[in-house]
Order: C-alpha cells, then structure tokens, then sequence
C-alpha cells in the first residue's frame, strides 16, 4: 500500500513533517519503508499487515493518524447526490451463492460522458502508482483507495439480457478479462454473469466484453460484498492478484458497501453528468457485533505496566470502538471495519500499539536461577563436534532436500524415500537419507576450485517413512570423508590419504568418547573395502566406512580417491558416559615384549589381534601391531607382524617369569589357533 | 686365558665401541656392558680370587686402573655429548615453516547457533527440538494459522503428503513442547525449517530458525522487552539500541517485530539498513491464548511469550555476509575464515 502525504492531509489536519507520520505510522504498527518524492509529495510504500485491511486505504491510514497524533478524522460526504429517475431499473441481480456472495448491489447511471482522466482524482491515484483509464473508472479507483471497497463499472449496453446472475462458474467455463488474457474457470470460482456467459470474476477482476470504454453511454456500478475464502481460492488458481482480490481476501467493511457506491455515484455524476436509478439490490448482510469483555487488569498483566482507565476508553473509542462501562465492567463493540478483533487479547494489542511498545520498560527480575537441564543428546552432540575438529575435519552444512538420485545413492543402506508433493525444482525434491550425496557434492565443488586436500565433516539428518509412531522419521547421522593428500609439507613426503587415515579418525574419534571401536567386512555396492564398524561391548553396528567407488565418484566429477564413513548418532548417545569415573594411574611401570608373528600373507591382522585377547591373563594391559614386514627374509606369500604386548599390574612390578609365563601363553594360542611361526 | 690379555681386549674393544658411539643411550649401553653388576670388567674382577696371587696382584691392579679410566671416559664423552647436542640445534632453520598440524572448523551457522544457544541458557532458558517433518496440525492449526487465510501467506509450504509438511518455522515445537509439559516453561527451540523460495543472495528454500518461548503466570511484554534486549546486546554488542515496533503474528498478541540499530553504521543510515538505521532481527509477541487452549492451558492463569529469529540473517549480518548460498556450497575458502 502506498501513502500519499498530501492526500492524506484531505482527512487529517497535520502539521508533523512528512517522516514525523512515517515514524508514528510505523511505531504504531503500519511500517513505513522506502519514501519517495513526487511532485512536491512524499509517497510513502506501507508495509501493511494481513490483519489490518482496514490500513489499505486512505481513510484508514488517516484514522490512524488521526489516533496516533490526537487530532481530529474528516470524514467525506458518503450521502447519495444526485436526482434519482423514479423509472425501474432494467437489470436484475440474482443471487445463486449466498455464502459466496452475501450482498450485490447495483446502481445504473444513465447518459454519462466518458473522457479521459481528469484533474485531482486522476492525479491522486495515480500519485500512489494506479493507472489513469478514463475519469469513470478513476473514479471507482479512487474510491477503493479512499475507502477500500472494490466497486466495478459495467458497459450497461454491453450486458446480455436483462438479469445478472452471481453464481459459482461452470465446468469449462471461459472470460476474457480485461487484460486481455483468457482465462479458465471452475467450479468454486464465483462469476458475474449475463445470458451471455460470465462477465466478471468476482471480486477479482472485470471481463472484456462489458468493458467501459470511452463510447459507453450507460454502466452499471458494481458494489458488493465477496467472501474472503473463495477470492483468495479464485486469485491463487487464476495467479491473478488485484487491487481488488487483495482487499476483499482479507475482509472490507460490510457496512461500506452502499456508502462506498453512494460516494462513487455522486462522483461520477458531478464529473460526467447523467441520471441514476433506484438501488438494485440482491441480498443483504446480517452480522451481529458482538462486544468483547475487557478487563484493564488483565491489560496490566500481559503488558507488565499499569494503565490508566481513561486514557484507555479514550483510545478505544478513537479507534472507532464503543465502550461501555457498567458495573465496573468494560465492553468493547469494534466497528465493522476491525474485524480482526475478537478478543480481549486483541484489545489490548490496541491499547499497547497506541500507547507504544517503546512507553513499556524492559524488565529483568524474570531472570532466577535455574538448574542446568542440558540434554544428553545435545552434550553428545557437542563432544562429537570437539572431537572431530580436533583431529583437523571442517564442518559443512549440506540441504536436506536433494534429488532422487542422490537420496538413494547406496540402495544397500537406504531407507524408503519422503518426497515433496510440490517441490521447487528436480535438483530438491527428495528429503536426503544419507549424508554422503550432500559429501560428495561438497567435494566436488571444492575440488573443481582447486582445493584437492579436504577433511571435512557434516552432522545432520537421515528422513525416512517408518510407520511405527509416526509415519516420518528423522535420525542423527554424522558424516566424515577424508580426500587428496595428508599433511603436505617440505618436511616430508607426499602421501595420499589412505583406508588406514580414515580409520585412525573414526579410532580416534571413539577413543575420545570412550568406545571400543570394531570393524567388519560388509558389502556395500558402491564402497570399496566397506566395512561395518561396530562399537562397544556388544558390538552394535553403528555405520560403515570404506572408499567410494569410482563410478559414484564419476557421477561427481570427482577423479581422485575419496574415503568416507557415516556414523547414527543415537546409538553413541544411549552408550555415551557422562560422568567419567577415576581410575587409580599404575605406580609401577609396565613393561613391553615384542613377538613376530609370521603367517600367510592374507591373514587379517585382527584375527591375531582377536586370538592374543583371548588369552584372558589380567597382567595384558595393551596388544599393538607396531609393524608389518614383507620381502626380504620372509618367503613370498608370507609377511611378519610385529606385535608389542604391555604387561603390568598395578600392585607390584612383575616378575620375569611371570612375563614370561604369560607370553609364552600368547604364542601357544596363536601357533594353535591360526598356525603361525615365530621369526 | 691369562687375565691380562683378557684385559687389553676388553680395553681395545672398550675403546673402540666408544668411539663409534654417537648417542647417550649407547654410552650407556657400553657402561652397563663394560661396567655394570653383569658387565665385563666387574666379572674380570670378581674372578680374581681364581688366579695365582702373582697374577691375581697384576691383573688386579690393572683391572682398577681400567675400572677408573672406563668411568672417567664413560663421563667426559657423556658431558661432551651433552654440550653438543645443545649445539646441534644450530642445524635448524628457523624461518622454514613448521609442520602445522590441520584445525578443525565448525560451520558459521553452527558457531551462530552455538552462541545463541548460549545466551540462552545463561538466562535459565532450556533447549527442546521437534520435528521437520510433521502435520499441519501442528504447524498451522495450533498457532492459530487457518486454512485459506491471508496469514498462511507468509508460510508457503512444501507438502510430502495430504497432512503432513515440511515445517515452515520453529513454532511447531512449542506445540510439543506444552503439550508434555505444564507451566513453567523457558525453553529455545533451534531447529532447521523450509519455505518454498527460489535461492538468491537472501533466499533459501532451508535456512535455521531458533524460536523462544516463556510461560509462567504473569509472564509479561515487559518482561520480554528484558530478555530480547538482553539477548540483543549479548549477541550484537553492548551499545546496541533495540526497538519493538507492533506486527501481526497469527500465534501471538500483542505481536511486535524487533528491530536493533544498524550494527554497520551505528544507526546512521547505510546500504545494509536500507538507509533508515534499523535492522529487523526479530519476531515476539506474547502467546495468543488461542495456542494455549489448542495445547489445554488455562488462559486465565497462564501468560507467556514467544519470539524467532532466522539464524542466517544473524550469521550474515554478525559476520558481513552478503549471501545466503554462501552457507549452503561449503567452499573451504569460506568454511577457513570462521577458525
């Protein structure tokens, strides 16, 4: 909505600069944004909010004016002007949808004389960015903007027949409307309609055919009253959204709509000449005003300040409300243009708007102290993202809507798919159950700007259709992938990130939240080296890791090796351990005996690890693998694992022989259990 | 073999292992080796009672000599090694770089959200999360946002079936939340929310909400206007001036929308205020009873309040980030300016 400074002054006698009324206007909750100069005016652009339809026209942002400033509102003249022909009218209106339509009125003006645009009127809308059509359309322009009834003039030659039927479309239905665009109707779309089919959408926009034009003699001046519902259903089908569509969406004043067209005819008829007839009249609006119970003691307690009950009536009743008061009790009656009050809330939003927000102190002793309820969840959440930071990983942040490919990226893993019913576009119309679409694509976009060395990582969400408790669900995931080369200095050489850097973040990470960490191989089409890895004592499968193929890379456009896992975070929360409990630090050392192990080339060094552990002997504190020896001295399809076994106890430094005795012990199971020799 | 000649090879040998010893752990070796309870010379010498007393005064008296002269080398060359290896770190070169383990970043919006969050809870509110995807019933209808109303206008939808949405806001989580819980509630509510926008520099079809909400009895606007002013100026800067100005929030009444003074040009007027000095940051009001009896509280009893805020814009605005896609391409030359 535009405001015209100098227009405004017509009902309000201001003498506040131009910015004084932008500010009031704004702190009083019409936000005034850009303003613009225009032939020594100041058109302000209004922000008005979907509640206050009453502000979309010009007597109502002077009303508000008028209250904000304390001064007085001049209403024009909204009586009938004019001779009326005793003659009966030539048209009937027949209402065939009351609750679309409650009230049609009609008012034929014989004889007038159609030019172009003319002086003031003509200057004044368009001073507030309407087009200039010619001075009988301005005229009903000028109306919707002084009071904002929306009123339609009709080529009265032009109308087929002699009835004129407000009715829902029909299948199939067409109208040409006014901007030359021809548009289909439906069924719930309410038309103005002649025997000649519909000749206007209601409340929306005038069909071509009974256009008036510069030839026309005779019209018939439309002013009704339209359901909100069914023009805004009609605009959103049409995507046609008017001047008029806009207000009658959100509610005119039902008691305006004959003073609007009174106004409008006594206009035309001082501009362009000619005769009018009695009222055509289909319908009428019945509504009660229901008074709101006002309580000023509850105004005190939602505002926080104590008011003045005078100061309060006074308010109310320059907004146009009646007040009255018995037995200490206040009843509020709003007019029929406040339709967005209801309530004794939305009265006392009133009384706090127009006392200003600013007029309220903030206040601090709601601040007691509480007890820290941090859930664990949240703290999890926080000790995964320290951890993963600290081993070098950049946190990105991917959308959760991507395509259909990408959501199902690894079909083994995936879960059935929430699609958008109405999505934006291809690219997002899937919710994503991986984080590893959204990964890859990151890599992508940094390796095609020549940044080849990432870590990074993303914590975010998994949605799929699960209809256990709800039909949707959404799960935790953490995602970390690790590609190019590691630590590139002088100092040493290149190397590129392997399997094994991968897997020492995803120890790394575990050991950090005080996990033991498993892995096993698992298929997973499209990974590489897949691998289930499995945490705590029970071994819970908590997400996978592995390189992703070349063939998913392609589709990336990604070239070099990428290794990635994606971790559930629930299960981490459920077994996370808050509170950390001490253990007594050993005060004799621990000593360490090597073995090397030598078997066939293909055993998994866990399996060696799996059997030394299951040498239950409590003074093995700690089995490594320190190194892997293939070639020289070792025949071909063998290699030497070097294993180091810390032996200790807490009490007391052990005896050889009792290191001994258990060492021994090991090699015993593992020549047993797996066969191998000893180098 | 005769003890003396036994002797002289130890020497030699001696000798000659401390001269190709080029560490302090091997000098030590070669002391236990020569000179410890097991060590070569100890055993020359305690086997000295075996020999003939001519041979036995011999060899003894050079054992000893042996003794104090493998000591005192075993020391010098043990000091020497000392003093050279504090002259050794003259091979370094000062001015190369070092070898500088990766950092670690987090994401701008998680750092904002962080740093909300934390405001937050300094002033005893708790953190709750709700669902993305959930029905309209808690995304429109309890918040008193009717079907077919121009108020539904501002939350375009992406729909996954006849009911159930992607939420447009945080708000739906108040509805959880008061529905578990009786007064008294404090509680933020982050959380990441979709609107069917095309993208541009200021648009995302995602982006991040955290949404506030206090309700106790005779919580009041006053006591809002403290909390958001409190908030305003932990987040923005001590020196900020913070102004209510009234709006229209289906789910609260009185509404209002905040605005603080330009943090680029100190209410001045510039580029990024559109000239006028104010920023918009925030939405408030206090809870329409509506909402309270759509989750069963007593509306006479009861008051409360709410507020959001989108967590980009004040990601973008405490940062100077024009562009809202920014967040969303991860390029680790954006990502590596937030360590």
């Amino acid at each position: 909505m535009k405001l015209s400074y100098n227009w405004l002054k017509d009902y309000v006698k201001i003498k506040e600069s131009y910015e004084k009324i932008a500010e009031g206007l704004t702190m009083s909750g019409s936000e005034v944004g850009a303003i613009e100069e225009y032939q020594n005016d100041k058109i302000m652009e209004l922000e008005i909010t979907s509640n206050r339809p009453d502000c979309l026209n010009m007597i109502g942002l002077a009303r508000e004016v008028s209250v904000v400033f304390e001064k007085e509102l001049l209403l024009p003249d909204m009586k009938l002007s004019g001779a009326i022909k005793t003659k009966q009218p030539s048209i009937v209106c027949v209402i065939k949808s009351k609750k679309l339509c409650p009230l049609y009125t009609g008012r034929i003006i014989e004889n007038i004389n159609v030019k172009e645009s003319f002086g003031k009127i003509g200057d004044k809308i368009f001073s507030i960015g309407l087009r200039k059509v010619n001075n009988v359309v301005d005229i009903t322009n000028f109306c919707l903007m002084e009071i904002g009834q929306p009123l339609h003039a009709f080529d009265l030659d032009k109308i087929k027949g002699n009835t004129i039927i407000i009715r829902e479309a029909e299948k199939n239905e067409k109208i040409i409307t006014i901007d030359d665009v021809e548009r289909e109707l439906e069924p719930g779309m309410l038309v103005i309609a002649d025997d000649g089919g519909p000749i206007a959408v209601a409340g929306v926009m005038g069909g071509k055919r009974t256009e008036v034009t510069e030839k026309t003699k005779n019209i018939l001046l439309e002013s009704a009253y339209f359901e909100p519902i069914s023009v805004r259903r009609t605009a959103r089908k049409l995507t046609l959204s008017t001047d008029s569509s806009y207000r009658f969406e959100r509610g005119v004043d039902k008691d305006m709509v004959i003073p609007s067209a009174n106004r409008a005819v006594s206009l035309i008829i001082k501009e362009s000449g000619g005769e009018i007839t009695e009222l055509i009249q289909a319908g009428a609006i019945d509504y009660d005003k229901v008074p709101i119970n006002f309580r000023i003691k509850m105004a005190e307690k939602v505002l926080g300040i104590a008011l003045d009950p005078k100061r309060v009536e006074k308010i109310l009743k320059s907004l146009g409300m009646t007040v009255e008061t018995k037995d200490g009790a206040i009843r509020v009656t709003p007019p029929g243009f406040r339709e967005d009050i209801r309530s004794e809330v939305d009265v006392i939003e009133e009384v706090a708007r127009i006392i200003g927000y600013s007029n309220i102190p903030a206040k601090f002793e709601r601040f007691v102290p509480q007890i820290e309820r941090k859930e664990k969840s949240r703290k999890v959440d926080e000790k995964i993202r320290n951890l993963i930071t600290s081993l070098g990983f950049q946190e990105i942040m991917t959308y959760s809507l991507v395509n259909e490919k990408g959501a199902g990226i690894f079909p083994e893993i995936n879960k059935p798919q929430v699609s958008l019913k109405n999505p934006l576009s291809e690219q997002h119309q899937v919710l994503t159950s991986n984080l590893i679409d959204g990964m890859l694509k990151s890599i992508s976009w940094n390796i095609n700007r020549k940044n080849n060395n990432l870590s990074l990582f993303e914590i975010g969400k998994a949605y799929y259709v699960q209809k256990e408790k709800r039909p949707y669900n959404e799960d935790a995931l953490l995602c970390f992938a690790l590609t190019g080369t590691v630590r590139k200095s002088w100092h040493e050489k290149d190397r590129d990130a392997d399997f094994y850097d991968l897997k020492g973040c995803i120890e790394a990470l575990f050991d950090g939240l005080k996990m033991e960490t498993y892995f096993f191989d698992k298929k997973i089409k499209g990974v590489l080296n897949s691998s289930a890895i499995n945490i705590g004592k029970e071994m819970k499968e908590v997400g996978f890791a592995g390189e992703i193929s070349g063939k998913i890379l392609k589709g990336y456009g990604i070239t070099q090796k990428v290794f990635l896992c994606q971790i559930t975070i629930q299960e981490i929360i459920e077994k996370f351990i808050l509170e950390k409990k001490y253990t007594q630090i050993p005060k004799f050392p621990f000593s360490s005996r090597d073995i090397s192990v030598l078997c066939d080339e293909t055993l998994q060094a866990g399996k060696i690890l799996k059997s030394v552990n299951s040498v239950k002997n409590k003074i093995i504190r700690d089995v490594r693998i320190n190194d892997i020896y293939k070639g020289e001295q070792i025949d071909s399809g063998k290699k030497s694992v070097m294993i180091s076994i810390s032996y200790g106890q807490e009490d007391r430094t052990l005896t050889e022989e009792e290191i001994e005795a258990a060492h021994n012990t090991i090699k015993t199971t593992l020549s047993s259990a797996l066969g191998v020799s000893f180098r | 073999m005769n003890a003396l000649i036994k002797l002289e090879m130890i020497k030699n040998e001696f000798e000659q292992e401390l001269a190709e010893c080029r560490d302090s752990g091997r000098v030590e070796e070669i002391r236990v080796k020569y000179l410890g309870r097991k060590g070569e010379l100890t055993l020359v010498l305690r086997s000295l009672s075996e020999l003939t007393p001519e041979e036995k005064k011999e060899a003894g008296k050079l054992a000893n000599v042996y003794k104090n002269e493998f000591t005192e080398k075993i020391h010098n060359i043990k000091t020497k090694m000392e003093e050279t290896s504090d002259e050794a770190e003259q091979g370094i070169d000062i001015t190369l770089p070092g070898i500088k383990p990766a950092l670690g970043t987090r994401h701008p919006l998680t750092q904002t959200l962080s740093r909300i969050n934390e405001i937050f809870i300094s002033l005893g509110f708790s953190i709750a999360e709700g669902p993305e995807i959930d029905s309209e019933f808690y995304n429109f209808e309890a918040l008193n946002i009717p079907l077919d109303h121009p108020s539904r206008d501002a939350f375009d939808t992406f729909y996954v079936d006849d009911e159930y949405l992607l939420r447009s806001h945080t708000s739906n989580v108040q509805i959880h939340l008061m529905q578990g819980q009786a007064p008294p509630v404090q509680a933020i509510m982050p959380g990441r929310v979709y609107r069917p926008d095309a993208v541009d520099a200021t648009h995302s079809f995602m982006f991040h909400q955290v949404e506030g909400l206090m309700v106790d009895k005779d919580v009041n606007f006053s006591d809002l206007k403290g909390v958001l002013s409190i908030f305003c100026r932990s987040m923005f800067g001590d020196d900020i001036k913070m102004r209510l100005r009234p709006h229209f929030f289906p789910f609260t009444e009185p509404s209002a929308e905040v605005d603080i003074s330009c943090i680029m040009c100190k209410g001045k007027g510039c580029r990024v205020c559109s000239g006028n000095g104010w920023l918009e940051i925030l939405g408030a009001g206090m809870v329409n009873p509506k909402v309270f009896k759509s989750v069963g509280y007593d509306t006479e009893k009861y008051t409360g309040f709410a507020f959001g805020m989108g967590v980009e814009r004040i990601a973008m605005l405490v940062h100077g980030i024009d562009d809202i896609r920014l967040f969303y391409e991860n390029d680790i030359r954006f990502l590596n300016q937030f360590k």
